[in-house]
């Protein structure tokens, strides 16, 4: 029971991290690197969005994307990390619990 | 299409400027004397809209110039990072190297990358351009100076008359529009030409071999090929008015595209090679090719004159030394 209240509540930002990865493999390399950060805005995103959750990952992800203008000095710049790691994350980067091995 | 609220709130100033920009451009055609109805006058007025936009970004582009001039000054550092990484293939390391990469350029402060915000803010003003149409054929109003009249009279314009500026391809199927149907085919092969050639010309001249290396550049291969063929069959579904706001902006960024590559390539790739051996050959370079044939480094010399040095006698060279 808490295993499908856990799998329901992590439904918001697996299905975001599905629609990133989409991007991140068909609409990103039209662009080819553009990103003045390292990880890229996209990819700063996904993890935001798989240790934060949908919403606080979208604002830091938005956030992010201001700061990558033409001005700004680039570099290293990881998501803040979250308190305490309460899941895992599949090889494909959806977010499972963490106890349990199926997502 | 209705757009969910808060996004709409987010594009609303970007519409308003849409629509200035729209607006003025259609008033100057109009006062120059051409029809305000005609659909060459509204198309006229897409293109000068997305030639100000462009300009705009100009400063940008300057910029992006300016930190690849630098680059040369860290290219021996720049090459001691991938000499580090040369041959590790595995994701932690690609990861580490432009880990460090990343934090070669915020240091000397030459970051090459033109960064996200710009692209993005492309979205909204196509999506922009998309509801103003869309909102016109219906008769509705813009949110700034796109009013009722103006709207109306650009959803109703016509291009030579016969082709309406608001209908796609699949809605001029189901009039029989044969004329809409024409423009959109050539107007969707120029638009996937362009975007071709673009993608091409990043792809396979302006990347370094690292890049070319990495797993994720045999996927965008594939997509290079499979992408205009998906532009192609949605291209079908645009209005006119946005093909034409599309392919301006197309054939902008293969200009600039070209303009780039040919100037300031990426550093190793192939582009660059092209742009040394074209610098050599009028006498601006030398190059030293390293044991591999790849080319090691570039040397710059004074131009060297093709015209016979006439050999001297021993006590005129010691005139002309103590000349000098």
């Amino acid at each position: 029971m808490k295993a499908v209240a856990l799998w329901v509540f992590l439904v918001p930002r697996n299905l975001a991290v599905l629609f990133l990865r989409f991007y991140r493999a068909v609409i990103s390399p039209l662009y080819g690197d553009v990103c003045r950060y390292y990880p890229s805005c996209s990819s700063y995103t996904l993890q935001a969005i798989q240790q934060r959750g949908l919403v606080m990952g979208s604002v830091l992800g938005i956030y992010r994307i201001i700061r990558c203008h033409p001005w700004a000095a680039g570099g290293i710049d990881d998501v803040p990390p979250a308190r305490k790691p309460h899941f895992r994350v599949t090889r494909f980067g959806f977010v499972v619990a963490s106890s349990q091995g199926k997502g | 299409m209705d757009i969910p609220g808060f996004i709409s709130t987010i594009l609303w100033p970007i519409k308003w400027v849409v629509e200035l920009l729209l607006v003025s451009f259609h008033s100057l055609f109009g006062t120059l004397g051409m029809d305000p109805a005609e659909g060459l006058t509204w198309v006229l007025s897409i293109v000068g809209m997305v030639l100000v936009i462009r300009a705009a970004l100009i400063p940008v582009f300057v910029r992006q110039i300016k930190s690849q001039r630098k680059m040369l000054e860290v290219a021996p550092q720049l090459k001691k990072i991938q000499d580090k990484y040369k041959g590790k293939k595995d994701q932690f390391s690609r990861e580490a190297m432009s880990r460090e990469t990343m934090e070669l350029y915020k240091r000397t402060g030459t970051n090459p990358l033109s960064s996200c915000l710009p692209l993005l803010l492309q979205m909204p003003i196509f999506f922009s351009l998309f509801s103003v149409l869309n909102d016109a054929q219906k008769g509705n109003a813009g949110v700034g100076l796109l009013n009722t009249q103006l709207a109306r009279q650009f959803g109703d314009a016509q291009l030579f008359g016969i082709a309406p500026l608001h209908m796609s391809f699949q809605q001029a199927t189901g009039t029989g529009n044969v004329a809409v149907m024409v423009i959109a085919v050539i107007m969707v092969i120029l638009m996937t030409g362009s975007q071709f050639i673009t993608q091409l010309q990043i792809m396979s001249r302006n990347q370094s071999p690292e890049a070319k290396n990495s797993p994720m550049f045999k996927q965008q291969r594939i997509l290079l090929y499979i992408l205009p063929l998906v532009f192609a069959f949605s291209g079908f579904s645009f209005p006119l008015g946005v093909m034409f706001y599309w392919l301006t902006s197309n054939l902008w960024t293969m200009g600039q595209q070209f303009l780039v590559i040919r100037n300031m390539p990426t550093p190793g790739s192939e582009a660059a090679k092209a742009r040394e051996i074209r610098l050599a050959k009028k006498g601006k370079l030398n190059i030293a090719t390293a044991s591999d044939g790849s080319i090691d480094h570039v040397v710059l010399e004074a131009p060297k004159t093709t015209q016979r040095q006439q050999p001297v006698g021993k006590n005129r060279a010691k005139k002309q030394g103590e000349k000098k």
